[in-house]
């Protein structure tokens, strides 16, 4: 086929021969014999290949027919050498991928708007204080942060809801809800668990989400007197309810309550926050809440905003206070102290997420990017040195006519290879790490958020923001450079050239991720092997409702009594025990304690207990007696208190007393435990706190307990034989969360073993590639310098003296990186800090541990060149320059 | 050859090319010859920027070519102004002309 830059050849070849022709012939014409007159012509014409190669300049499709040489001559040049291709594709795309994960993570979490129209209009709803206003609050669910100085909570009174709504109304529309709770579904026969929110009427109208099928609550769905109505997420509708278009206006049972399918929620909408779980919305006067609604002292309801448009949040804000403050019962004794409304953007949802996660992610970022920048700096030293291999050939084509332009052009273009490459490959490795990254992100009670930013446009779009970004760093310096050609012939040999400050630099960012990677693994060691105070093996946790599964009130005492009774005497199992709150699952039930006479306790873990269930995790009891079945029958108010809590109270003598919860239930008396006993201490929510533990008489109406069996042998040989037991008792409850103390243990320290994984993953490829790099300039520069070896050597040098030479000049590269790189470690560290339980982020023990492994294999690797140098025979080296 | 030659004044050449084709069809080695020539051997211009000027004129739409027998020799590549070369050539040699006289006057003053 007749190309046209083939053709285009042929006549440049043709004219310029024509030209020479016309010349020979004159020179004929002036007297010279042919040949002395072709000799005479081609030398009066000059450069030829360099007069071809400015007129294939000036073609107006020459970038594109150079483009197609680039392409193909770069293509040969990266099959030569496949398997460093192949490392450098595979070392970009794990760094582009981690990075293009890490920030579509940081995309959801902490930048994406929530999925409704104009959601810059929603405005978080908070208050906050100095300290704890207990006169006007005694707070029910909700949270409370310490910010500044200040209290920032985000629960109000039912009754403060209402008058700040009606305050705003025309102005902005003010949204109630509570808390995510689980509860028993049954749908068609089908029993299942859900999150189910409670929001007010106007709650899903105010964040205008469309229904997808049927409608969304109303305020007149939110009253006692109303049929109840639920609309369910678009997930839920689809796993729970198997898509089913008629859903609408089928009874739907929750906690054995009936209830009627409202809607579906369109399928955008994933809740308040990303990943919020939630499955089905409920009106908050269906909800257990509802019967606190006339005590206003009684703070349990979150609230959002959506402003009408104009109206600012600095407009709001004196508005809703003066509602808010005007809605208390009583007034706090020191008025600077009061709460006050604080307003904060909502377009994001509820600002939870963001706060808990933005460290670690900005942490994970960081980490990231020095990663990329590790990799991309070993490509930029391959080429550097693949472009040093090629002087040569870079010389020639300079001297036939190559313009520099087109010369950098054909660097860059590998580069580009490289790049085109590694981010097509970068894709499976974000998809694949995100999946993984994605599970860092974890709720306290250890469900994982269903985050995934799937790869949709953005996250492409980060990829090939990211893959440019690569790009201009590893390309552009060293085409400038090799195309250059008084940097390649005229090159001394520099103690420091740029293959040098580049290792150099790689070195100072790997000792930063290696050290986050030794600091992380310590970090989870420590938890994980810290002492509990019990035995953690041979522990089986589950959990069981009777209470929302048909069992009247009055039954569940019989029925725990006798569940109890019949697993002791299962096979395999030493003994049993129930209590209420589950153990070690990192979230629980928390009091604070009065004695008169001594300091208050603030934030006693309280849980509910069978008489066996602590002999379980440790021996008998320091003083006193145990709790008894007759206490749990007799709902008697005693209590056996931890060690370290009896210690504070005055030891033994505290057994007898009588202690106080000092919030107790608002407007009635605070209740009172008398003191039985003293129990040994142990860890009751988490390995990374040991608060006082109370333990109570389990509550004989508690709707669920949890049940711990210590087994005899290993829980998997035991688990089916209790299953059996179960199923003789009711073959219809289901056992919940089935595990073992060691998993549930492992489960609340699931983000510091991410942390702990993903940072030695980095370590790891830091290492490597640094190592790689480090190997690869000094085996370069010893390659170019076996002449001068060689001289060394026949002058009387000993191979120890070449060795000790070059190890000393590779050594010099990264020990100046490694103290470059501690700078970054000090600066670096206060973000660190807040990730670590227990450990400060400079310890000796890390600090000396990670240099000692950069070290050693930083001299491993000069080693290997600096051995193959002292094996140098002179003559021959000699011989070859 | 004791003449001296003397370099071609930077955008100059562009002007000289056009001013030789707008006299018929020409090769490459003619027009180099004819500006020899009619400048009584004073400017001489290097094939090395000949052949891209003419390849980087005709890219612009000044300059046409076709392949035709010139005389005794082998084909020969003439080029010939387009009418926007005519154009260009026109405008540039009332440039020139200006920029010259004005050149003369403030050399002769």
């Amino acid at each position: 086929m007749d190309f046209p830059w083939k053709r285009a050849e042929s006549e440049l070849a043709r004219e310029i021969a024509h030209h020479i022709h016309e010349l020979t012939a004159e020179y004929v014409r002036q007297g010279y014999s042919p040949q002395e007159a072709a000799r005479l012509a081609k030398r009066e014409f000059g450069g030829y290949e360099q007069t071809k190669e400015r007129c294939r300049d000036e073609r107006s499709w020459a970038w594109l027919t150079g483009l197609r040489q680039d392409i193909v001559f770069g293509w040969r040049m990266m099959k030569r050498t496949p398997v460093v291709t192949m490392a450098a594709v595979l070392s970009l795309a794990l760094a582009i991928g981690a990075n293009t994960a890490i920030l579509a993570l940081m995309d959801v979490v902490l930048w994406r708007d929530l999925p409704v129209p104009n959601p810059q209009q929603l405005t978080n709803v908070n208050w906050r204080a100095h300290g704890f206003p207990k006169e006007i609050v005694n707070g029910g669910s909700g949270s409370m942060d310490r910010e500044d100085g200040w209290e920032v909570a985000d629960f109000f009174s039912y009754s403060g809801f209402q008058q700040m709504r009606q305050r705003l109304s025309g102005k902005a529309s003010l949204a109630g809800f509570s808390f995510p709770d689980t509860v028993s579904v049954s749908f068609a026969g089908q029993a299942s668990v859900a999150k189910q929110r409670s929001v007010s009427g106007n709650f899903l109208s105010t964040l205008q989400v469309r229904p997808e099928l049927g409608r969304l609550l109303s305020d007149s769905d939110d009253a006692f007197a109303a049929q109840p109505a639920v609309v369910v997420s678009h997930r839920f509708w689809k796993s729970a309810l198997g898509s089913s278009p008629s859903v609408v206006g089928r009874p739907i049972i929750i906690d054995n309550k009936p209830n009627t399918i409202a809607g579906v929620l369109d399928s955008r909408f994933a809740g308040l926050i990303p990943g919020d779980a939630t499955d089905i919305y409920a009106p908050l006067h269906s909800s257990g809440l509802a019967q606190w609604f006339d005590n206003n002292r009684f703070w349990c309801i979150q609230l959002i905003a959506r402003r009408m448009p104009g109206y600012a949040e600095i407009a709001m804000q004196p508005e809703i206070d003066a509602a808010f403050v005007s809605s208390w019962a009583a007034q706090p004794k020191k008025a600077a102290d009061a709460p006050h409304i604080l307003l904060s953007g909502g377009s994001r949802g509820l600002g939870f997420l963001s706060k808990n996660f933005r460290n670690p992610l900005l942490v994970l970022g960081g980490l990231v990017s020095f990663l990329l920048l590790i990799a991309c700096i070993n490509i930029a030293n391959l080429l550097l040195s693949r472009a040093a291999a090629r002087e040569k050939e870079v010389a020639t084509r300079i001297a036939l006519g190559c313009s520099r332009l087109r010369l950098a052009r054909q660097f860059l273009t590998e580069s580009v290879m490289l790049a085109v490459l590694g981010g097509f490959a970068s894709t499976i490795v974000a998809y694949l790490t995100e999946g993984l990254l994605g599970q860092f992100l974890l709720f306290g009670h250890g469900e994982s958020l269903p985050i995934h930013a799937s790869l949709d446009l953005r996250v492409l779009g980060i990829v090939v923001a990211t893959t440019t970004a690569a790009l201009l760093l590893f390309g552009i310096f060293p085409s400038w450079r090799s195309s250059n050609l008084r940097n390649i012939t005229g090159k001394g040999r520099q103690r420091w050239n740029s293959g040098r400050v580049l290792t150099l630099s790689q070195m100072a960012m790997s000792v930063v991720l290696v050290m986050c990677a030794v600091l992380f693994t310590r970090n989870l060691s420590a938890i994980q092997s810290g002492d509990p105070g019990f035995d953690r093996r041979n522990l089986i946790l589950f959990d069981i409702r009777p209470g929302t599964s048909g069992y009247a009130k009055s039954k569940l005492q019989n029925f725990y009594f006798n569940l109890e009774r019949q697993l002791a005497a299962t096979p395999g199992v030493n003994n049993v025990g129930l209590c209420s709150i589950r153990p070690m699952n990192v979230g629980g039930w928390w009091e604070d304690l009065g004695l008169p006479g001594h300091n208050d306790i603030r934030g006693a873990s309280i849980n509910g207990v069978t008489p066996t269930y602590l002999s379980l995790y440790s021996g008998r009891l320091l003083a006193g007696r145990s709790i008894q079945w007759t206490d749990i029958v007799s709902g008697a108010k005693v209590a056996l208190v931890s060690e370290d809590l009896a210690a504070k109270w005055g030891g033994n003598s505290v057994v007898g007393k009588r202690m106080t919860f000092t919030d107790g239930p608002p407007g009635q008396p605070k209740p009172e435990y008398e003191i039985i006993g003293i129990a040994p201490k142990i860890a009751p929510t988490s390995m990374k706190e040991r608060p006082s533990a109370v333990w109570l008489p389990l509550d004989k109406e508690s709707s669920g307990v949890t049940v711990a069996i210590r087994t005899s042998r290993t829980p998997a040989m035991v688990l089916p034989a209790v299953r059996k037991t179960l199923a003789g008792i009711d073959r219809n409850l289901p056992l919940v969360d089935v595990m073992t103390m060691e998993e549930q243990i492992s489960q609340g320290l699931q983000r510091e073993r991410m942390f702990a994984t993903i940072c030695s993953g980095f370590g790891i490829l830091a290492l490597v590639l640094s190592v790689v790099g480090l190997y690869g300039v000094i085996a370069y520069s010893t390659a170019r310098r076996r002449g001068e070896i060689g001289i060394r050597m026949a002058l009387g040098a000993m191979p120890k003296e070449v060795v000790t030479m070059i190890v000393r000049e590779g050594m010099t590269v990264a020990v100046s990186g490694l103290l470059l790189g501690l700078p970054v470690i000090w600066f670096g560290s206060k973000y660190v800090e807040k990730e670590l339980f227990q450990m400060k982020p400079l310890e000796p023990a890390t600090i000396l541990f990670s240099v000692g492994v950069l070290l050693a294999a930083a001299l491993a690797a000069v080693m290997v060149p600096a051995w193959r140098a002292s094996a140098i025979q002179p003559a021959q080296a000699l011989r070859e320059d | 050859m004791a003449h001296k030659r003397t370099d071609l004044i930077q955008g100059t050449l562009d002007l000289l090319i056009l001013k030789t084709v707008a006299q018929g069809p020409i090769h490459g080695y003619g027009i180099a010859q004819r500006i020899l020539v009619t400048s009584r051997e004073i400017l001489q211009v290097q094939q090395g920027s000949l052949y891209p000027a003419l390849h980087r004129l005709q890219r612009k739409g000044l300059l046409k070519s076709e392949w035709k027998e010139s005389g005794n020799g082998p084909m020969a590549k003439l080029y010939s102004l387009t009418p926007a070369g005519k154009k260009h050539f026109q405008e540039e040699m009332t440039q020139w002309q200006r920029y010259a006289d004005a050149v003369a006057l403030v050399l002769q003053s």
